[in-house]
């Protein structure tokens, strides 16, 4: 039934009489207009072959959006539409098709349909899985793609100008000639530094400069990585701050910004480049200060309210962030458009995007620890190794030769059994409320028996100092299963085991520091360490061995020197679920060398009492797992402390607001489902790790690495995108640095190849470029000499009219594009004339802005009272600490982009707004003042601020005006003006 | 009755120009000025391909006699739903629960069920004109006798981007004008204190889309909106320092722009350099105009709660209504009001969500349009309240009444026009018996935006820029009618 039917009769048949006519209508375009279409156009006007002049015959939107000379079609009026003069031969540079005119009937079928109204029932045919498609096409095989003949022979040295000046011939317009040589070192500096030359360096270059060095020394230089960075970082929205709502700083994800900008100045091959981000842990485990290439994973936003809130919508929405993010940034595909429904528009499938989520399944965000030595590095792995086999009890790694060499050690520096010295309890008392009472020196918890406790004890130590504190548990037949802990089953958990000194007379207490923490008998997967490692959730247990009394001993990081009248306070807190709470307790401590105190299991001290050489296997494996964890845990503290970095790993100390660095693991790979709609609720298959399965020329899914752990999968993600097959990877990198050259990608949507994106202005040259960076191994700076050498990026950038009229959005590029500063650059250009630039490389960001108190976790930061004048000279802008969430809003007013989203590219705007912030800002008060106390004449203003040499005009007007106002009112107006702002 | 001295835009400006001495305009200034209110309306230039041509924000003549000056847009990004709102559906209602007696076009596919949704609430006739409205607008109710309620919108393509293009830029694709550019364009500023062009943004950030909402596309930058922050200070840096106020910053102006103007005859033609001369020359005299326009503190407190500033629910929108008004007294050409993402975008939860939009923004909109009436400005001000789109009849999300959602419609939706010759207590068009699919008076967004720039005097044919060689227009090629029928 159609709704038809609920209409009235009359009104049902007036639409139906239009219907008809429309119906009418469409048949005749489809019985007769659309096979000529089909037969004359489609060959070059669709998006199945070609669409040459960015023009497609093969939907209604194609020819009313038009190519590159405009709509085809004026509906009803086919004396103004583009595709009837054409077909109609009647203007010499303007025959389509191009080689045969049409017979004189199709061509009046065309102005009759146009006439008509040209009616076209057809919606874009996107035939979203259909991978003919230009960016998915393979890349040609080394050496099979040539640049076309060059018109003019000798402008033929540079391949890419070849292909430049064909498009241009075809359309009659003329290159423009060289730039000068003032513009040209101008404007090579601030694209491959973001930085001005000097006006020394100026001069010299129009004098007797060599560009092709000038371009060698420009790429030689850090400064090049520096500027570089900020475009990668820019395409992958990294920030340093969690963005959304709880917009918590990350101290240590700057690591990750220094690795880039080393990557790039040491033109890292770009599928190294891909591996190492995505998976340097797997692929390249002997340089583990490569963990900081992993900062790319953890680049994004972290939704901290929904990862306490909502796990399951976290994981589902964070990943999405991070495959969004590696597909945009690495293969300019929308991938996450398929998170709901197949791709609407390019052949990606639900399938296809999950498969990318499950490859990201294993991870969490955090900071990860690294060491940026190798050898210690080595060291760390080596004693970790033997740690972890003490705790498991592993007796092929405990028992060997070597290590019983070190176990004999132990032994013989083992001294006497230090003596411990009960404290002197003056309070306890229980948080929950149940009731502590004392017996001797020790201590009984009765009563009510609450879910969690946590037990406080104030004491005062008769020692002088302290290496370290025991905690006894002791057993009691008055307790559940003989104690010593209060849960049914006689266990208990001590969650954090902390202790405080207060001095006598001091307002606050001193928190103390634990070095190590051991135990007689330590539970399964509840060792003492885990009650001094910060996380509540994790803590010391016994079961099964309960009915015995246990102790633990917890190593001060150093020793204690306890003034007259200090008191130590102890919190127990027992923070695990179903009353794991201590039943009775003692606490003591001793002044003895730690490293003696600790608490050896019953086994071990067993086996210590027998002759060595009488000792059977299970006693020499106890006294050897206790030995060597000793040792392995002071080899461990005696290495330097490792680096942080925040990325994302299967082990993470995730950044909380409760605490910063709450360590959490990945034991297993979550399992991804496809969800029905996206719906979190509607869980469908799981989905194994893989990814496009357009790419034809690769293997999609990765059943393999899928099975083994779960960096496997991250590695064979990485191994597919750095593939040499991968058409999308080296398009998409190309793609980018023609972009930031030119301004304009020859794709204009960087992040974009699909058919929503843009059509490539020069798709032949697009390839050349891709396999000339593929086949260099993916070499950057190869890339950059050949366009930077190209006439095509020579050129002046000044306006002509003759080329305007024919092409005025320049996508031919018949003229250099004059380009604005952008944010980053205008900053330092301004701190560079005012001879205030700290060239410093790397480390911690700078933070220009002063903290005030937070507003639901996120502080306010105040930009404008941050003090210019408080340090002598400033960091590049590479190096500002981006907050993601509350922008400089100087930088922000010139277009420094919103890292909540990826910002492949940046926007240029005009506005009031911008010129209020570069008039008052100040950051431009500060440094037009600090500009006005340095030079001494107006010339010098000019040379120092614009680079050349003043006019006689501007020598006059500016003398008068500065006798009058000042120099540093001049040196304002010069950094405001258009001239310091763009770049010709 | 013109009671209040603001009232009248010209008057406003000169009254400010000439007590403006924060920026201590000179007398080049003051020249111009005079020289600006004795100038004949160029009309709008034709041609853009090179040098020859100057952009400015000066008033332009109009193609025929306008009947509107400004425009106040309070856009609901997201897609409202218009049978919860203001085309009450009593078949839709009948059949809840039930089957849809037909074929859905859905957007979301997978999720919307074909199970009708009866709106859950009541709809009432008011006003003279027996406008039905949703108990959702209580106070839109009220002024149904000033409005035109138009029920059979389409855009086409169902999906938030090509809908925001479509309804605010003319055409469902990316990178077009928007049509505040367009406005701007055509028939330049009222003011030369203020920018034409205005966008106030939400506190809980901008729409989805971001700048896409205000972009001038390829028009020249100087037709950018500008956006101004929804927190005090609404636009920053606005002051200059104590020393440098007054006859020195002068000075430094008029430095500056001879220098930018010296650069520009070396660089002739390039839009961007010219956007950046004119923008300085605004800047300087926003620093008075702009403080006192966004400032609403010496509104009347009868004023204040007519709009909800003293309800915590309205207050932040209500202070926008009231600048957006300030704005156009003032002579700004454009006024865009933004929420944050697309909060109308009720896939699910409709049922708790929708009420606290409407809560949020009825009051505030109602006041807008009868304080622009008392104030004898709505005869030449366009007030609009629309989204992108509108929601489908039948049910999303069928997990429980607190989930129910409906899922996009661009076949059929409704939104509201007031103000600047529309017709006044009018509904025009009408959707099929379940508010699904246009079927009387459709009015397509290109005619919309034809009859839109009918009623400023401009002819939407002939209002365009030349791009490429061809002459483009914000309703481009597409066939658009102006509907005399909208017009009183």
């Amino acid at each position: 039934m159609s709704l038809r039917s609920f209409l009235q009769a009359s009104l049902a048949c007036a639409i139906a009489s239009v219907a008809s006519a429309v119906a009418q209508d469409v048949a005749f375009f489809e019985a007769k207009v659309l096979p000529v279409l089909q037969a004359r156009c489609y060959e070059c006007h669709s998006h199945e072959k070609k669409m040459k002049g960015g023009l497609t015959l093969d939907s209604r939107s194609g020819w009313e959006e038009g190519g590159e000379n405009g709509p085809a079609i004026m509906v009803g009026r086919p004396e103004e539409s583009l595709i009837i003069k054409m077909v109609r031969w009647t203007d010499k540079d303007h025959q389509m098709p191009p080689k045969d005119k049409l017979p004189a009937a199709e061509i009046a079928l065309l102005e009759e349909w146009v006439k008509r109204g040209a009616p076209d029932p057809r919606v874009l045919v996107t035939r979203p899985t259909s991978t003919d498609w230009w960016s998915l096409k393979p890349l040609p095989r080394k050496g099979a793609l040539q640049a076309p003949q060059a018109i003019e022979n000798r402008l033929s040295l540079n391949p890419i100008d070849a292909f430049i000046r064909a498009r241009l011939t075809e359309r009659k317009i003329a290159p423009s000639a060289e730039a000068d040589r003032r513009t040209l070192i101008r404007r090579v500096m601030f694209d491959l530094h973001g930085l001005p030359p000097t006006h020394a360096e100026v001069e010299a270059f129009v004098r007797e400069g060599d560009y092709e060095a000038l371009v060698e020394r420009l790429l030689a230089s850090p400064r090049y990585g520096e500027r570089w960075a900020r475009h990668w970082l820019d395409t992958i929205h990294f920030a340093e701050t969690h963005g959304c709502g709880h917009d918590l700083p990350r101290d240590h994800a700057w690591r990750y910004r220094d690795y880039v900008i080393e990557s790039l100045n040491n033109d890292k091959p770009w599928p190294r480049f891909v591996r190492e981000q995505l998976a340097a842990d797997r692929l390249f485990p002997e340089e583990p200060r490569l963990i900081a290439a992993l900062g790319f994973l953890g680049a994004g936003v972290f939704d901290h309210s929904a990862y306490q809130t909502a796990p399951t919508n976290f994981d589902y929405l964070d990943r999405d962030d991070l495959v969004t993010q590696t597909m945009a940034a690495f293969t300019s595909t929308t991938a996450n458009c398929a998170r709901c429904h197949a791709h609407k528009f390019d052949p990606i499938t639900q399938e296809d995007y999950y498969a990318l989520q499950s490859v990201f399944a294993g991870i969490i965000e955090g900071d990860i620890p690294f060491d940026e030595g190798t050898k210690v590095a080595q060291q760390r792995k080596h004693w970790q190794a033997l740690l972890t086999a003490a705790e498991a009890q592993d007796k092929a790694v405990l028992l060997t030769a070597e290590n019983d060499v070190l176990v004999a050690d132990w032994e013989k520096h083992q001294g006497p059994t230090v003596k411990w010295t009960t404290l002197g309890y003056e309070s306890f008392i229980s948080t929950e409320g149940a009731t502590l009472s004392r017996s001797g020196e020790v201590i009984i918890s009765g009563g009510a028996k609450p879910e969690k406790d946590t037990y406080v004890i104030t004491a005062m130590a008769s020692l002088a100092s302290i290496t370290a504190l025991r905690l006894d548990v002791i057993a009691d037949k008055s307790l559940p299963k003989n104690g010593p802990g209060r849960q049914d089953n006689g266990n208990l958990t001590v969650s954090e085991f902390e202790a405080q000194v207060f001095d006598a007379g001091a307002a606050s207490p001193v928190k103390l520091k634990f070095s190590r923490a051991t135990a007689d008998f330590n539970q399964a997967s509840y060792a003492a360490p885990a009650a001094i490692d910060g996380n509540p959730a994790t803590g010391w247990g016994i079961h099964p061995a309960v009915g015995q009394s246990h102790h633990a001993v917890f190593e001060l990081a150093a020793p204690l020197t306890l003034k007259l009248g200090a008191k130590l306070t102890i919190s127990l807190k027992q923070l695990a679920p179903q009353s794991h709470l201590v039943g009775r307790f003692k606490l003591s401590a001793t002044d003895e060398p730690a490293t003696r105190a600790s608490a050896m299991p019953a086994l071990a001290a067993a086996a210590l009492a027998v002759p060595a050489d009488q000792r059977n296997e299970p006693q020499r494996l106890a006294l050897a797992a206790h030995a060597l964890r000793l040792r392995a845990t002071d080899e461990m503290q005696k290495l330097p402390a490792p680096a942080l970095v925040y990325a994302a790993g299967k082990k993470a100390d995730v950044l909380l607001a409760v605490s910063k660095g709450t360590p959490t693991t990945v034991a297993k790979p979550k399992v991804v489902h496809l969800l029905k709609r996206g719906d979190f609720d509607k869980s469908l298959d799981a989905i194994a790790s893989g990814a496009l399965s357009a790419v034809k020329t690769l293997p999609s899914r990765f059943t393999k690495a899928h099975a083994g752990d779960e960096s496997e999968r991250r590695a064979a993600l990485a191994d597919w995108i750095a593939d040499d097959k991968n058409p999308l990877t080296w398009r998409s990198i190309a793609n980018r640095v023609w972009h930031y050259h030119f301004g304009r990608g020859i794709c204009d949507t960087p992040s974009d190849f699909g058919r929503m994106g843009g059509a490539p202005s020069h798709p032949e040259l697009l390839d050349w470029l891709a396999c000339e960076l593929r086949d260099s191994g993916g070499s950057l700076k190869h890339l950059h000499r050949l366009i930077l050498t190209s006439a095509a990026y020579r050129q002046s950038s000044e306006q002509r009219d003759d080329a305007a009229k024919l092409d005025g959005d320049n996508r031919l590029l018949w003229r250099m594009n004059r380009l604005r500063l952008d944010a980053d650059s205008y900053r330092d250009y301004v701190l560079a004339a005012a001879d205030k630039l700290d060239l410093t490389l790397g480390g911690p960001s700078v933070r220009q802005f002063v903290t005030g108190p937070a507003v639901q976790l996120t502080p306010t930061l105040d930009y404008t009272a941050y003090d210019w004048a408080a340090a002598p000279k400033h960091r590049r802008s590479i190096y500002r600490f981006v907050w993601r969430g509350v922008p400089d809003p100087f930088m922000e007013t010139l277009d420094f982009p919103d890292l909540g989203l990826l910002a492949p590219s940046r926007s240029f705007s005009a506005s009031s707004l911008q010129s209020l912030a570069l008039y008052n800002n100040a950051f431009v008060l500060h440094f037009s003042s600090e500009l006005g106390k340095q030079i001494t004449t107006p010339a010098d203003a000019i040379r120092r601020i614009l680079l050349r040499e003043p006019t006689e005009n501007e020598l006059r007007d500016f003398t008068t005006y500065a006798q009058m106002n000042g120099l540093a009112a001049l040196c304002r107006v010069l950094i405001n003006s258009n001239e310091f702002l763009f770049v010709n | 009755m013109i009671s209040n001295p603001m009232s009248h835009p010209q008057l406003c400006s000169r009254r400010h120009f000439l007590h403006a001495n924060g920026f201590g305009l000179g007398t080049v200034a003051l020249a111009s000025l005079l020289e600006r209110d004795g100038l004949l309306a160029a009309p709008v230039k034709p041609e853009s391909v090179t040098g020859e041509v100057r952009y400015d924000l000066m008033p332009k003549k109009a193609h025929f006699e306008p009947r509107a000056k400004a425009m106040i847009s309070l856009f609901m990004m997201g897609g409202p739903s218009q049978m919860d709102l203001f085309d009450p559906k009593p078949m839709l209602t009948k059949y809840d629960g039930q089957k849809f007696p037909g074929e859905i076009k859905y957007d979301n596919l997978a999720q919307a069920s074909a199970k009708c949704f009866g709106s859950p609430w009541k709809f009432a006739k008011h006003g003279q004109c027996g406008m039905e409205i949703s108990e959702l607008l209580p106070n839109l109710s009220k002024v149904v006798d000033e409005i035109t309620l138009i029920r059979s919108m389409t855009s086409g393509v169902s999906n938030h981007a090509q809908g925001l293009y479509a309804m605010n830029a003319g055409r469902s694709v990316a990178g077009r004008p928007a049509l505040g550019s367009w406005l701007t364009y055509g028939l330049g500023s009222e003011t030369d204190e203020l920018p034409a062009y205005m966008v106030l943004s939400h506190p809980g950030g901008l729409p989805t889309f971001q700048g896409e909402h205000f972009t001038n596309g390829w028009l020249p930058a100087l037709f950018q909106g500008t956006l101004v922050r929804a927190v005090e200070p609404r636009i920053l840096n606005l002051d200059p320092p104590p020393s440098l106020a007054g006859a020195p910053q002068e000075r430094q102006l008029a430095l500056l722009k001879a220098f930018n103007e010296d650069h520009l005859t070396q660089h002739r033609g390039e839009l961007d350099l010219q956007a950046r001369i004119s923008s300085y020359e605004l800047a300087a005299k926003m620093q008075t105009a702009a403080k006192e326009a966004l400032d609403i503190s010496k509104e009347p407190e009868h004023v204040k709660k007519l709009y909800g500033v003293d309800n915590p629910a309205t207050k932040d929108y209500a202070t926008r209504c009231i600048i957006a008004r300030r704005l156009v007294e003032r002579g700004v050409r454009y006024v865009q009001v933004l929420n944050a993402g697309q909060s109308w975008d009720q896939h699910g939860a409709l049922i708790t969500s929708l009420p606290k939009n409407c809560e949020a923004t009825d009051q505030p909109s109602a006041a807008l349009i009868s304080d622009l009436k008392q104030r004898g400005l709505l005869d030449t001000t366009v007030v609009h309240w629309g989204g992108e789109m509108g929601r489908l009849p039948v049910l999303q999300n069928d997990a429980g009444r607190e989930k129910w959602g409906r899922d996009h419609n661009t076949y059929g939706f409704s939104m509201w026009v007031a103000g600047g010759g529309f017709k006044k207590g009018h509904v025009h068009g009408e959707t099929d018996e379940f508010g699904h699919k246009a079927v009387i008076d459709e009015v397509k967004h290109f005619d919309y935006h034809a009859t839109l720039l009918k009623l400023f005097g401009l002819d939407h044919t002939k209002l365009t820029y030349k791009r490429n060689g061809r002459a483009a227009s914000l309703t481009d090629n597409q066939g658009a009618k102006v509907v005399e029928q909208l017009l009183a």
